[in-house]
C-alpha cells in the first residue's frame, strides 16, 4: 500500500514536472537576442534604446504567438562571437540574429524555423560594371570583417582567387568600398541590403549559397522550437511575413521570397 | 450538514453499518473502472496518433515529397538531354519516370489530404501543394515542349528553356516541397507530443489503478472479515468471489497498461522515429540528386545547385572536415569515405539523419548496405564535378543520366531501394507494435465497467442476506 502510494507519488511529480518546465512555451516574458548593428535587421538605436529590424519584427510576431506580448519582451544585444553561449547559460531564451543553421551549430543549438532564406551576394561600387557574379571577384580585393566566414565561402570553399582585405566592421567596409580601397563586400544579401541603403553601391544580384537564418533555442527545446515553427508558418499564412519582407527590403531592388521556407526540424 | 447526519445515524446500527460499507465499496469500485478506463483511453488515444493518424500522415507526405522532387528531377534531366534522346536512360524511359511520379505524387496528395481531415492549417497547406501541383505541370510541359523545338546537344539548353525551367523550379523548391517537408515535421511533432504525454499518463493512471485497487481490496477483506465475526460465519462466498475478481481486474487492468506503455514505447523509439528520419533523408536525398542536374543545366546558378548539394548531404550524413579545411564537397568525400569504413568495422559516431539510424542495433547490416550505396552515389557525384570542371560537359551528362553500375541515375536507384528497403523494416517495427497494441486494448473499453458492475452485483449480493436478518 505504501509502496504503491509511493508509485503514485512519483508518477504525479512526473507528470506535473514534465517537459515544457524551461520550454519558451511556457514563459511569461522572453528575453531575445537580436543583432545591434545590422541595419534592416537588428539595429539599436543609441538614442532610443530601442531596437529594430526584419530580426526584431519577427521575434516579436513569434513571441505574440507563445502568448508573450511585446511589452513582457526584452531585447538583447548578442554578438555573433556569443551566441551558443548565451542560450546554453540562459542570459537569453531565443535568438533572432542573422543566425545561419549548420550541422555544426545544431549539436550545441536546437534551431526553430528557419524564418528565412537569405543568400550570399556581392555589393560592388554603383559604377563597376567588371563584377557580376562570385568568379569575377578573382583577382579583386574583398573585405574580411572579423569574426565572419563570409569571405572564406569565396577563397575558400569556392576557391576564387581573391585578395581579403581585414576590416574590423561592416561600417568600415562599406567605407572602404566607396572610398576605393577594397572592390567588394560579399555575405548575406539581407545584411547587405542594409548596409547599401543611401550609398553609392549595389547588390549584383548574383547569389550563389543558401543562408537558413534560424531561431536559436536552448538545445533540447523541442516542444518550443515546434511551437516556434507553427508560429512561423503562420506568419506565412496571415501574411505578415510577405509584409515585413516589403517592409525591410522592398526597396533594395533584391529577389524576396515570400513563402514559408523548408523548416529544419527540431532536434 | 443533513448527509452527514443521515450517515452518522446510519452508522449507530449493524445494518446501518453494513449499508455505509456497501456504498463505500461500491463508490470505490467506481473509482478503480473510472481510473482503468482513462488510462485505456490513454493508451488508445496514443497508439491512433502514432499507427491511425499522424504517423500514417508521416509517411504519404514523406512521400508527397518524394514524387515531387522527383519530378522536379526528371524535367531537369529531360531538359539535360535535349535533341540526343537515346543519351543514358534516354528521352522516353524519363517522361515514363516524369509520368509516374506525377502519378505518385497525385495519390499521395489525395491521402494527405484525407489524413488531415481534423486540422485546417495542415488541410490548407495541402491544398496549397495541389494547386501549385498543377500550375508546375504547365510550366514544366512548357520547359519541355521548347526543349522538343530547340533539339540542342546535350547539356547546352538554349536560354528560353533554362528561364522556363527556372520559373518551374523555383514554384517546385521554393514553394511546394518546403510546405510538403512542413507537414511532415509538423506531423511528427504531434507524435513527439502525444508520445510524452500518453505514455506519462498511461503511467500514471497505472499507479492510480494499483492504489484504488488495493484500497478496493482492502475494504473487500475488511468487509469479509467483519461479517464473519458479526454473524459467525466462515466466508460469505459472494464477497469472495468479488474479491477474486477485483484483484484479477487490477492485476490484468494494470498489465495491460504497462504493455501499451512499453508499445508505445517500441512504436515511438524503433519505429516511427527512424521511418521519420529515413523519410527525410529520402526527400532530401531526391532533392539533392536533383540539384545535380539542375547544376548541369544552368550554369549561372550553379554556384547555388552545388552548395544546396553539400548542405543536403551534409543533412543526410554529415561529415567533419579535417582541422584548417574548409567546408566544401572535396573535403566531404573524403571525410565521407573515413567515416562509412569505420561505422562498417563497428565503431564511429556521426551526426544527420543516417547518425540517427546509426543508434538503431536490430536495423544495422541494413543501414550498412545503405550507406554503402550512398558513397558510391557520392562518388559519382565527384566523377561528375570533375569532368564538368574540366569542361566535358558531355561526359558529365553521360554519367548523370546514365543507368546501371556506372552511372549515376543506377546508382542512386540502388541507393534509393537500399533506403526504402531500410525505411520499411522500421514501418514493420511500427506497424507490428501497432497490431500488438490494438490486440491488446481489444474489450478493455467494456471489462473495467462490467466487471465493475458485476463485482458490485455481488457484494450486494452478499450483503442481502446479512440484512434480511435484521428484519
Amino acid at each position: 500500500m505504501r509502496r504503491a502510494a509511493a508509485v503514485l507519488m512519483l508518477a504525479l511529480a512526473a507528470t506535473a514536472c514534465g517537459p515544457g518546465e524551461s520550454s519558451v512555451t511556457a514563459k511569461r516574458s522572453l528575453r531575445i537576442g537580436v543583432k545591434a548593428d545590422q541595419p534592416g535587421l537588428g539595429l539599436l538605436d543609441p538614442k532610443t534604446g530601442r531596437y529594430s529590424g526584419f530580426d526584431v519584427d519577427v521575434a516579436t510576431y513569434v513571441a505574440g504567438k507563445l502568448g508573450v506580448p511585446p511589452e513582457r519582451i526584452t531585447f538583447k544585444t548578442t554578438p555573433s562571437s556569443t551566441r551558443e553561449k548565451a542560450l546554453a547559460a540562459g542570459t537569453v531564451d531565443m535568438i533572432f540574429a542573422s543566425y545561419s543553421i549548420t550541422p555544426r551549430r545544431k549539436t550545441q543549438v536546437t534551431f526553430g524555423g528557419p524564418y528565412y532564406v537569405a543568400h550570399q551576394d556581392t555589393l560592388v561600387r554603383a559604377d563597376d560594371r567588371t563584377i557580376t557574379n562570385v568568379r569575377d571577384l578573382a583577382g579583386k580585393r574583398i573585405c574580411a570583417v572579423s569574426g565572419s566566414n563570409s569571405w572564406k565561402r569565396v577563397t575558400e570553399e569556392r576557391a576564387v582567387k581573391a585578395t581579403p582585405v581585414e576590416m574590423a566592421t561592416y561600417s568600415g567596409c562599406i567605407a572602404a568600398l566607396a572610398a576605393g580601397r577594397i572592390d567588394a563586400l560579399s555575405t548575406d544579401d539581407l545584411i547587405l541590403a542594409g548596409y547599401a541603403a543611401g550609398t553609392r553601391t549595389r547588390v549584383i544580384n548574383a547569389p550563389f549559397t543558401d543562408e537558413k537564418y534560424g531561431v536559436g533555442l536552448r538545445k533540447g527545446d523541442l516542444a518550443g522550437c515546434e511551437a516556434v515553427n507553427r508560429a512561423l508558418t503562420a506568419m506565412y499564412q496571415d501574411g505578415t511575413a510577405a509584409r515585413l519582407l516589403e517592409r525591410w527590403f522592398g526597396h533594395s531592388g533584391l529577389k524576396i521570397n515570400p513563402y514559408v521556407p523548408q523548416f529544419e526540424g527540431c532536434s | 450538514m443533513r448527509a452527514l447526519g443521515v450517515v452518522a445515524a446510519w452508522l449507530r446500527t449493524v445494518p446501518g453499518r453494513i449499508r455505509a460499507g456497501a456504498v463505500g465499496v461500491l463508490l470505490l469500485l467506481a473509482l478503480l473502472a473510472a481510473v482503468l478506463a482513462a488510462g485505456v483511453g490513454q493508451a488508445r488515444g496514443g497508439v491512433d496518433t502514432i499507427g491511425h493518424d499522424a504517423g500514417p500522415q508521416v509517411v504519404v507526405t514523406g512521400d508527397l515529397y518524394f514524387a515531387l522532387s522527383a519530378m522536379d528531377a526528371q524535367v531537369a534531366d529531360i531538359l539535360l538531354i535535349g535533341g540526343e534522346h537515346g543519351l543514358g536512360i534516354g528521352y522516353d524511359a524519363s517522361v515514363r519516370r516524369y509520368d509516374r511520379y506525377r502519378g505518385l505524387a497525385d495519390t499521395a496528395a489525395v491521402q494527405a489530404s484525407q489524413l488531415a481531415g481534423s486540422d485546417p492549417a495542415r488541410l490548407g497547406t495541402v491544398h496549397a501543394v495541389l494547386d501549385g501541383l498543377g500550375r508546375y505541370e504547365r510550366l514544366a510541359a512548357q520547359a519541355i515542349q521548347l526543349a522538343d523545338q530547340a533539339g540542342y546537344p546535350a547539356g547546352r539548353p538554349t536560354p528560353d528553356v533554362v528561364a522556363t525551367y527556372r520559373r518551374a523550379t523555383d514554384l517546385m523548391r521554393l514553394q511546394l516541397l518546403p510546405q510538403a517537408y512542413n507537414v511532415t515535421l509538423d506531423s511528427g511533432a504531434t507524435v513527439r507530443a502525444s508520445y510524452e504525454s500518453r505514455r506519462s499518463a498511461v503511467l500514471a493512471d497505472r499507479a492510480l489503478v494499483l492504489v484504488a485497487g488495493a484500497v478496493v481490496l482492502a475494504a473487500l477483506v475488511a468487509g469479509q472479515i467483519y461479517l464473519a465475526r458479526g454473524f459467525r460465519r466462515v466466508l460469505n462466498p459472494a464477497l469472495a468471489l468479488g474479491t477474486v475478481a477485483t484483484l484479477a481486474l487490477v492485476v490484468a487492468g494494470a498489465a495491460v497498461l504497462s504493455a501499451e506503455a512499453g508499445r508505445l514505447r517500441e512504436a515511438k523509439r524503433d519505429g516511427f522515429d527512424s521511418v521519420l528520419a529515413l523519410s527525410r533523408a529520402r526527400a532530401i536525398s531526391h532533392s539533392a540528386f536533383a540539384d545535380e542536374s539542375r547544376f548541369l543545366l544552368d550554369p549561372e546558378r550553379a554556384d547555388t545547385y552545388e552548395q544546396t548539394y553539400l548542405d543536403k548531404s551534409l543533412a543526410v550524413l554529415d561529415v567533419e572536415p579535417a582541422k584548417d579545411q574548409p567546408f566544401n564537397l572535396a573535403t566531404y568525400y573524403a571525410g565521407l569515405g573515413r567515416q562509412i569504413t569505420a561505422f562498417a568495422a563497428g565503431y564511429g559516431a556521426f551526426l544527420g539523419f543516417f547518425g540517427d539510424e546509426a543508434r538503431q542495433e536490430r536495423t544495422r547490416p541494413g543501414l550498412v548496405r545503405t550507406l554503402a550505396a550512398y558513397r558510391t552515389v557520392q562518388d559519382n557525384d565527384r566523377r561528375m564535378r570533375a569532368l564538368a570542371g574540366r569542361g566535358d560537359l558531355s561526359g558529365a551528362v553521360r554519367l548523370r543520366m546514365g543507368t546501371g553500375r556506372s552511372g549515376a541515375i543506377g546508382a542512386f536507384d540502388a541507393y534509393d531501394a537500399a533506403l526504402g528497403a531500410l525505411r520499411d523494416q522500421h514501418r514493420h517495427v511500427l506497424n507490428d507494435a501497432v497490431h500488438a497494441a490494438d490486440a491488446d486494448l481489444r474489450g478493455w473499453d467494456w471489462i473495467p465497467p462490467v466487471t465493475a458492475v458485476g463485482v458490485a452485483v455481488l457484494v450486494l449480493a452478499g450483503v442481502r442476506p446479512r440484512l434480511a436478518e435484521f428484519r
